[in-house]
């Protein structure tokens, strides 16, 4: 199974650099793109600062905290981007019959979905994150910050990518049985993605449940981020909780993982 | 001789679900699903032996992708079993995939942006081809199709005829036993088929390579493939030889003759029918006129009608004649006829 792993990885490695030695083949346009892609971005973000030149605080934030929460998710939402072109635009593979490829060929489905894309442009988002996430630095001088700390952001930031490939990994199994699901998938991913750039708690408790437990895209931001900057979760939840971002990723990742094996087993069988 | 591909009684049945429209109406599909059963295969029986290269004809819709598919283990039959290369497709789909190559003409494998020779070392990796034999085998398919004057060059500005030869390449890396082809030469024009038909016969003699395509181009056919399966409505309509199709289900052969110059003055006199087409008085019962141009007569004939040579005679009673040929039906209108007739030759003994 190790042995396997690695393989899948190696291929993986060479599905990308591929990849971007094809994307490195139009370099002006791909420039344009990241810069563009890093404008829209960085207007969304000063749209939601926005509100702080009116109001001094969100229910009790202060906007250098909200500001590091929409950081966070933009890194992890932008490298899932990155990462997740390929099953994103699963459902073209579909329509144009080329999944029927993906299975001739003697090595892991989902590998090739995967590695079938990797956009560079999406560069544009990670870099507004790591730009927003200093401008929270500096609207947070007094922030104390520790080894744990950063472990802790780092593991959600990696958490919060893999929950974001998994709803899409989940958007895309949808391909399997009905074409129209890009609007689905994406209510969950740029959904969540934009809800969650602010504190959680401003929302209805089952929105903030369904958040935690049963979508948890929270643990992508709002957890870790609490943890950094010492506040306490709702639902009288511990701190430490943070420290589970990766188990929970994993647990959903598993759980999309088997239904799309699932959903390949089903294409077997029907052909579409 | 040993059986690489042995399929009986294949079956595969398609639930036809009815989508209703927009987002709901998808979901709302996915749950209440209205259901329609179409049969795309039934009781399709094949047996391919090793080296063999099998023509797969068919109208549009006939089954053959879906047999292919089955074949490959891309899809689960509704019925009957498979043994392809001595693994059972479903459930060893991997393990197959090893061992044959699948060409689709109308869809590349090859990355569009890239030089061909990027793909085609990408797919070392698809593979897991080892290096050393991989390295082997794109050098012998370097020379056979040809492609170093192309190799460098991304895959986007290749003429039809060289992509397709770079596909070919792409599916025989991993050197197959087994090699599907779907329309090869669809697109292609008279030199870049001759091609490909040369390559194939090549790789056939050579590598023993066991081949079965599916075409529309009986030129392929009659190139290619000594045996032909002829299905429809995914049914088996014929399984034989491609000489033997001729003889069997012949439908009209075509007499042309020359007469001499003297006899114009004759023919142009020669009363009209409604289509403005001459007639010719008297001609024996399942012969008809097929053309009149100048000095030439078009004659077509059925095989039972009656024998060639008395045809000639009939003819050269009334005209006097300069030359004579005959013209075999084309097999493109025979399986024409058998399609449209739905011939369906369950009589017809099982060539091994």
């Amino acid at each position: 199974m190790w042995r396997n792993l690695w393989e899948d990885l190696q291929l993986y490695q060479h599905l990308l650099v591929i990849q971007i030695k094809a994307q490195l083949q139009y370099k002006a346009n791909l420039s344009l793109d990241i810069i563009s892609y890093l404008g829209i971005t960085g207007l969304e973000f000063v749209a939601l600062l926005l509100y702080f030149v009116p109001f001094r605080t969100l229910l009790g934030w202060h906007v250098g905290e909200v500001a590091m929460l929409a950081a966070v998710m933009s890194l992890s939402f932008g490298l899932s981007e990155l990462i997740g072109a390929g099953i994103d635009n699963f459902s073209v593979l579909i329509n144009r019959g080329e999944f029927d490829r993906v299975l001739l060929r003697p090595v892991s489905a989902f590998v090739q979905v995967i590695g079938n894309d990797f956009r560079l442009r999406r560069l544009g988002r990670i870099t507004q994150g790591m730009l927003a996430f200093a401008l929270a630095l500096h609207f947070l001088p007094a922030l104390h910050w520790t080894f744990f700390k950063l472990l802790v952001l780092g593991i959600g930031i990696i958490s919060g990518t893999i929950i974001f490939l998994s709803i899409v990994l989940l958007g895309a199994t949808l391909c399997f049985w009905t074409v129209e699901t890009t609007e689905i998938t994406n209510i969950l991913t740029y959904g969540s993605r934009e809800m969650l750039s602010y504190p959680l708690t401003i929302y209805h408790q089952v929105l903030q449940r369904f958040f935690l437990f049963i979508v948890p895209v929270a643990f992508a931001s709002y957890v870790p981020v609490c943890y950094v900057l010492e506040r306490p979760l709702p639902f009288g939840l511990p701190a430490e909780l943070a420290l589970a971002s990766p188990i929970v990723a994993l647990l959903f990742a598993l759980v999309s993982g088997w239904i799309w094996t699932f959903g390949v087993r089903h294409y077997q069988s029907t052909g579409s | 001789m040993t059986v690489i591909i042995d399929a009986q009684a294949l079956q595969k049945n398609f639930r036809v679900a009815k989508r209703r429209p927009g987002i709901f109406g998808g979901l709302r599909s996915i749950v209440d699903p209205e259901v329609r059963i179409v049969s795309a295969v039934q009781d399709l029986s094949l047996q391919v032996q090793r080296g063999e290269m099998v023509g797969l004809v068919g109208p549009n819709g006939a089954g053959k992708s879906t047999t292919i598919k089955m074949l490959t283990g891309i899809l689960t039959p509704s019925g009957g079993e498979i043994r392809v290369a001595g693994l059972t497709p479903i459930h060893q789909r991997r393990e197959l995939s090893k061992r044959i190559g699948v060409v689709f003409g109308q869809r590349t494998q090859l990355w569009w942006d890239l030089p061909l020779l990027d793909s085609l070392q990408l797919l070392r990796h698809l593979y897991r081809v080892p290096e050393a034999r991989h390295r082997e085998n794109l050098k012998q398919l370097r020379v056979m199709l040809d492609l170093d004057e192309f190799i460098d060059t991304p895959v986007r500005q290749l003429s039809l005829g060289q992509r397709m030869r770079g596909d070919l390449a792409a599916a025989l890396l991993h050197e197959p036993e087994l090699l599907y082809l779907d329309e090869p030469t669809i697109g292609l024009d008279v030199v870049a088929k001759a091609r490909i038909r040369e390559f194939l016969l090549a790789l056939n003699t050579q590598r023993s390579t066991t081949v079965l395509i599916t075409t529309h181009d009986m030129d392929d056919i009659e190139t290619l493939c000594p045996r032909i399966l002829i299905i429809d409505h995914g049914r088996k309509l014929y399984d034989g030889a491609v000489k033997d199709i001729r003889t069997r289900f012949g439908g009209e052969r075509t007499l042309i003759a020359v007469l001499d110059g003297s006899e114009l003055a004759r023919l142009a006199m020669l009363p009209s029918a409604e289509d403005g087409l001459a007639t010719l008085p008297d001609l024996p019962a399942g012969v008809r006129l097929l053309k009149l141009d100048g000095p030439q007569i078009e004659l077509g004939f059925g095989r039972e009608a009656l024998p060639a040579h008395e045809l000639v005679a009939w003819l050269g009673a009334r005209y006097t004649l300069r030359d004579v040929t005959f013209r075999e039906p084309d097999i493109e209108d025979i399986i024409r006829r058998i399609y449209e007739k739905d011939l369906l030759l369950g009589d017809i003994g099982m060539p091994v």
